[in-house]
C-alpha cells in the first residue's frame, strides 16, 4: 500500500498521442486543423506539465491551408515546433473525474513565447491523467502575419482545444 | 465589339477556374507516389538524435519509406494504428501512424516482425514521427 502510493506519488504521466486542434472562425470560411501527435508530460512529483508539438503534424482539410499555414504563418522549417511549459496549480488537491483545474505557464509559437494561464477539467485517477479544454490566443501576439489578400479569411484570435490522456510511464 | 465580351468571358471563367482548383488542391497520395528517402528506422533515428536541425533540413515533409522491426502496435482513439519501430537503443523509435483508408486491411501484424512502411516525416519528438503512412510489405 505505502509502496503503491509512493510511486504514484513520484511518478511521471505521459502521452504521445495527444490532440488539440485549433479554429478559425471568419466571415469568409471556418478553419480546423488537427494534430493527434502532441507529446506531453507530467511530473506528478512537482506538479509541471511539459507539452511539445510538432507544427507539420497538423492536418488541414485542405492541403494548399496546410501548405500556406506551414511555409507562410508559422514557419514551421525554422520553427518546427510548439511547446508548452507549465505547472498545474493546486494539482496534489485534484483527484477524481472532472475537477477543473488551472495551469500556468510559457506557451512558445514561431519562436515566440507569452504567459498563458488555461482552464482545463482534470479526471485523475491511480492509472491516468487526462487534461482537456480550450482557450484563444491572437495570431498577432506570435509575430505571424497574415497577409492582406487573406485578412477575411482568418480570424484575428485562434481557438485551441486539446485533450491530453497520460498514462503512467514507465521505461 | 462582341468577340471582345467573349474574349473577357473566357479570360474570367479560366481565372476562376484557375482559382478553384488551386484551393482544391488535393493532398499527396502517398501510395502512389515514390518516396524521396529509403532508409533503416535505426537510421532515420540515429540521424535526428545526432543533429535535429540537419535531420529536419534533410527529412521534414519528405515522404520516407523506412524499414524495421516492430516494437509495438497499438490504436489512436480513432482506432488507427500506430506501428512503432525499433531504434538502435530502447528509448526512442519511429513512430508511424497509418492513414484512414488503408487501416481497414487487417494485416495482421506482431512484435518483432519485420517491415516497410512508407509516410510523411513531420519531425522529432520522443520519436520520429511519420505520419499518413501506408504498409508497403511485411
Amino acid at each position: 500500500m505505502l509502496l503503491s502510493m509512493f510511486s504514484y506519488s513520484q511518478g511521471k504521466f505521459l502521452t504521445k498521442q495527444g490532440y488539440t486542434s485549433f479554429f478559425s472562425s471568419s466571415p469568409v470560411e471556418d478553419i480546423t486543423a488537427d494534430n493527434n501527435q502532441v507529446l506531453s508530460i507530467i511530473d506528478t512529483a512537482s506538479s509541471k506539465i511539459a507539452i511539445s508539438m510538432l507544427m507539420k503534424s497538423f492536418m488541414f482539410e485542405k492541403s494548399l491551408m496546410q501548405e500556406h499555414f506551414n511555409e507562410n504563418y508559422v514557419e514551421s522549417d525554422i520553427y518546427p515546433k510548439a511547446i508548452f511549459k507549465g505547472e498545474i496549480l493546486k494539482f496534489s488537491e485534484l483527484d477524481g473525474n472532472n475537477k477543473k483545474a488551472t495551469i500556468v505557464g510559457d506557451i512558445t509559437i514561431h519562436g515566440v513565447t507569452k504567459k498563458i494561464e488555461i482552464h482545463s477539467t482534470i479526471s485523475k485517477t491511480e492509472n491516468s491523467i487526462k487534461l482537456s479544454g480550450s482557450f484563444s490566443i491572437r495570431v498577432a501576439d506570435f509575430n505571424i502575419e497574415i497577409p492582406k489578400v487573406v485578412v477575411n479569411n482568418i480570424s484575428e484570435t485562434i481557438k485551441v482545444t486539446f485533450e491530453l490522456d497520460h498514462k503512467p510511464y514507465r521505461k | 465589339m462582341y468577340k471582345r465580351i467573349i474574349l473577357i468571358i473566357i479570360v474570367v471563367l479560366t481565372m476562376v477556374f484557375v482559382y478553384v482548383s488551386i484551393y482544391n488542391k488535393p493532398h499527396i497520395n502517398i501510395e502512389k507516389s515514390t518516396a524521396n528517402i529509403s532508409i533503416k528506422s535505426s537510421d532515420l533515428l540515429n540521424d535526428f538524435t545526432v543533429d535535429e536541425t540537419k535531420a529536419n533540413e534533410k527529412y521534414l515533409d519528405k515522404i520516407i519509406q523506412v524499414e524495421g522491426i516492430i516494437s509495438e502496435i497499438s490504436l489512436d482513439k480513432e482506432g488507427r494504428r500506430i506501428i512503432a519501430l525499433e531504434g538502435e537503443d530502447l528509448l526512442g523509435n519511429v513512430t508511424c501512424y497509418l492513414s484512414n483508408e488503408k487501416n481497414k486491411t487487417n494485416e495482421r501484424l506482431k512484435r518483432g516482425q519485420s517491415i516497410i512502411i512508407k509516410g510523411i516525416c513531420t519531425g522529432y519528438l520522443m520519436d520520429v514521427v511519420l505520419v499518413r503512412c501506408i504498409i508497403i510489405n511485411t
